[in-house]
């Protein structure tokens, strides 16, 4: 008798231990060492020998079947199979998913949690931030010409962050009223003091509100998404928040104090995957992967915290040039997946980590270093 | 579904819905059946109804698996067959997705005769032989406005590496027109990254033509079809004589100056002796094969007329002895530094079967059937300056000219009547495995329908997938090594056995 997976659930090996991923009912189910054995053996099509109490148990789930006779399972999959895929010798266009928009880089505020302070958060990419740069910001017309050309490469999702980005309010309205011609999925991120009923209602059709506060009785807009700022031991009890819409943004302090029971670095970053999410994260980087950051200043780069990374400029030439000079560079940060994480490649839940580069490299001085994880797949424990 | 049981007694079914094989069986079959008929019947309802033939256990997981695969949404195209397809819609398709290759027809004019050309009187809807020869005006207005397109496509796709193909007859007979096509680019056009490719049969491949195209870092195509009685029985000059060892002094010639980007495209017919061709592919003296073709049994094609049915058995027998003997060692296959015949004829299957098709995603609404691309992916001139959908189009479907670019309205036509005669497709049950193109449907006016040229195709299919399953129960690792994800998903399997054994 043998027994083996269904198509939808790919066994994923660590060094260790294993996990099951359902990709229909976005489940993950993690094994101990003797668990993942015995499916590692199912799934290489060794005869069933021993207890079958925990294939049952999978039957039962769902997950899997007994069968008569060694078996082939073709694993869900979707899309195609390129025959000797290159991604540096292409035909089809750059996969395009997410694009951040910096329009501007002004803010009469002084926030503790500002990026202009060093501080890292842990979404600091979709929040507020001033930084410590010169260069003026792109002109308006600029900005139309960076939307028609992320139409073009058929981005899906627009971000458009600052800075305040209310302090040139008209403008960004101008820009917004541009770009919901041209996208349907468009987030605009606004600082909880700078908004108010009129704004919202100027927004009202063409994009999607984030709202960044650090005040945890201030969000009140129970119709907007929120991201709220959160320090651990800084006070209010943010457990108690069961609002769906609200983002935790968790400021990450000094790589001492970084203790390893921390949402971020505990099993809470495993977040179950899609099929869609799951195999694309088998071949990109989970967050980097189909994404680029325009800076206020038209620097293009992997996010918009890898600050120091540039692939070029779009002050005088427009998005599509970047890719066309730099595809090579932009590719080894789409494609810095977690198997090229010295630390994740032998983890049996990488392709369903929340993992951050820009966070990582700050705190280990390396791009494909990390901290930020208490789990060792040597082990097979959580610390 | 399409079911299908392999030696080992297996069932399986290839879900064209989805694009995908699901391992299947008897109860399986039932509860699908229950579950169709009513569409909010309960598990208990189906236990009930099915308990006396089947496993109640097996009733409930194949109940259970049903359920979580309908999960799947997958949109329905097939009852979205487009009437008439916007120009603009072409264009911004064509923009990003197309554009890989202008290919120049230099010439019609060939040195051979090979039997099976399809140029010949055996193939009723194909131009016949000529002397034209394309002309530097020609050739320069398709460069520029191939390149034209290139440019107004960056915005759309700015990755893209296009190719540029020499095409004949025998493109070496106009080879003073490469030379100059290739100049020129290097003149007007050097910072575009552009690969060069010819299709030759070899025997004008002389020293100093060679070597120029190796200067130019061509990737060339020699149509070899093998060691010498196997070439010289079809391959020929137009006096009749066998061209091969023509040909293999000019390919040796290249091979020992260690250049690597010259492959063999060998045809092979009802009787060719494939063992041979394997002995012979497999020398390290020989350039790797890049594509084996049957002689094209297309609409109007009359060449298999001189074949009797035991020529026709012979040769099955002889496909089955190959496959045998393929896949007796798949070790010893896997381990080999080049590509030999019996890799393209017999040891790619499997894995296309089982990999090459489109899941879960629907293939592009403009082309929703067959494995047809949108004309404009690549470029066909001919020594006249038409602009056709590729070399193996016939000339009746022209899609544009050098003097007055592509035709959008032209590819709308040309779309729209192609899949007014896919009658059978949006029935078929392996409509996402479909391999077929314009060049299998048309005729001298339009194209046959689909319900004739495809009368067999489930049936043909499903005995591929029988075959490919076999392979894939016992070495899963063969089918599966040529999925470039496939490393990182089976890292930490263990390697402590040799994945090959039986």
């Amino acid at each position: 008798m043998y027994f083996r997976l269904n198509p939808e659930c790919y066994l994923i090996r660590g060094e260790r231990c294993g996990a099951i991923f359902d990709l229909i009912d976005t489940k993950i189910y993690a094994l101990n060492q003797q668990e993942t054995k015995l499916v590692t053996a199912c799934e290489k099509n060794d005869p069933i020998s021993g207890d079958e109490k925990l294939l049952n148990e999978l039957k039962q789930l769902c997950l899997g079947n007994f069968y008569p006779n060694k078996i082939y399972v073709q694993k869900l999959r979707v899309g195609s199979r390129e025959n000797k895929y290159n991604p540096l010798n292409p035909i089809e266009p750059p996969d395009l998913h997410r694009a951040f928009l910096e329009i501007n880089n002004s803010c009469n505020r002084d926030c503790w949690f500002c990026g202009y302070h060093g501080i890292k958060r842990s979404l600091g990419c979709m929040g507020c931030n001033k930084w410590k740069e010169n260069g003026s910001a792109l002109s308006i017309e600029k900005w139309k010409i960076v939307i028609d050309g992320l139409r073009d490469l058929r981005c899906r999702d627009i971000f458009i962050t600052g800075g305040d980005l209310t302090l040139a309010w008209d403008n960004t309205l101008e820009i917004l009223d541009y770009a919901s011609r041209k996208f349907s999925n468009i987030y605009t991120i606004l600082h909880q003091q700078s908004i108010s009923s009129e704004k919202l209602d100027n927004l009202d059709n063409m994009s999607k509100v984030i709202v960044q506060t650090d005040d945890l009785n201030g969000a009140q807009y129970e119709n907007l998404l929120m991201l709220l700022v959160v320090e651990p031991g800084r006070g209010g009890d943010t457990n108690s928040l069961k609002r769906k819409n609200i983002m935790k943004d968790y400021i990450i302090g000094n790589r001492k104090f970084l203790s390893n029971n921390r949402v971020l670095t505990s099993k809470n970053k495993i977040m179950p995957v899609n099929m869609y999410k799951f195999l694309d994260n088998i071949e990109y980087h989970p967050c980097l992967g189909h994404t680029l950051a325009i800076c206020h200043n038209g620097n293009v780069t992997p996010c918009p915290l890898m600050r120091r990374h540039k692939f070029g400029n779009v002050r005088n030439s427009e998005i599509y040039t970047v890719f066309e000079k730099e595809w090579r560079s932009i590719y080894e940060f789409w494609g810095l997946n977690l198997d090229k994480i010295d630390r994740c490649t032998g983890c049996e839940f990488r392709y369903a980590c929340t993992d951050c580069r820009a966070l990582e490299e700050n705190l280990t001085g390396k791009l494909d270093g990390k901290r930020l994880c208490s789990y060792n797949p040597k082990e097979g424990e959580w610390y | 579904m399409l079911e299908f049981e392999t030696m080992a007694k297996n069932m399986y079914a290839w879900d064209d819905e989805k694009g995908l094989f699901i391992p299947f069986s008897s109860t399986m079959r039932a509860v699908k059946s229950e579950i169709s008929k009513l569409n909010s019947v309960s598990k208990e309802m189906v236990i009930e109804r099915l308990k006396d033939d089947f496993n109640c256990d097996d009733i409930s997981f194949c109940y259970n698996w049903l359920k979580k695969w309908e999960k799947i949404h997958v949109p329905d195209y097939k009852s979205q067959i487009p009437k008439e397809i916007d120009k603009s819609e072409i264009k911004s398709y064509l923009f990003a997705h197309c554009l890989s290759q202008l290919s120049l027809c230099t010439t019609e004019d060939c040195n051979f005769r090979c039997r099976y050309c399809s140029f010949s009187d055996f193939y009723e809807y194909n131009r016949g032989y000529s002397d034209k020869y394309m002309d530097f005006d020609t050739a320069k207005k398709a460069i520029d406005y191939f390149i034209s397109l290139l440019n107004e496509g960056k915005k759309y796709n700015p990755i893209r590496k296009p190719a540029l193909g020499f095409y004949g007859g025998e493109p070496l007979l106009n080879f003073g027109l490469i030379k100059k096509c290739i100049e020129y680019i290097e003149s007007i056009y050097n910072d575009y990254e552009i690969i060069y490719t010819i299709t030759t049969n070899g025997s004008m491949l002389d020293k100093k033509r060679a070597n120029w195209l190796m200067e130019h870092d061509f990737i060339i195509f020699v149509s070899l079809d093998g060691p010498e009685d196997e070439h010289d029985r079809l391959r020929i000059y137009e006096n009749g004589k066998g061209s091969f060892r023509d040909v293999i002094k000019n390919v040796t010639r290249i091979i020992r100056k260690g250049y690597k980007e010259i492959y063999c495209m060998p045809v092979f017919d009802w009787k060719s002796d494939l063992f041979k061709r394997e002995e012979f592919f497999n020398r390290n003296d020989i350039p790797s094969v890049a594509r084996i073709a049957l002689v094209n049994n297309i609409e109007g094609c009359r060449y298999y007329e001189q074949f009797t049915e035991k020529d026709y058995s012979a040769f099955l027998g002889q496909l089955e002895r190959a496959r045998s003997c393929y896949y007796k060692d798949l070790n010893l296959q896997r381990g080999k530094e080049k590509l030999s015949f019996f890799d393209k004829l017999v040891g790619l299957d499997p894995g296309e079967d089982l990999f090459k098709s489109v899941s879960i995603y629907i293939q592009p609404l403009i082309m929703p059937f067959t494995g047809a691309c949108i004309p404009g992916r690549k470029l066909f001139v001919d020594v006249y300056g038409n602009y056709h959908a590729c070399e193996r189009v016939n000339s009746s479907f022209p899609i544009g000219n050098v003097n007055d670019g592509l035709n959008f309205e032209k590819i709308s036509k040309l779309i729209v009547g192609y899949l007014r005669s896919m009658d059978k497709c949006p029935s078929c049950k392996v409509s996402r495995k479909c391999t077929y193109c314009y060049q299998n449907f048309m005729t001298d006016n339009g194209f046959s329908p689909s319900s004739t040229v495809c009368e067999n195709i489930e049936s043909i299919k499903k005995a591929s997938f029988a075959r490919s399953f076999n392979i894939a129960e016992i070495y899963p690792e063969f089918v599966e090594e040529s999925n470039y994800k496939h490393k990182n998903i089976k890292k930490y399997y263990g390697d402590d056995r040799n994945v090959f054994q039986t």
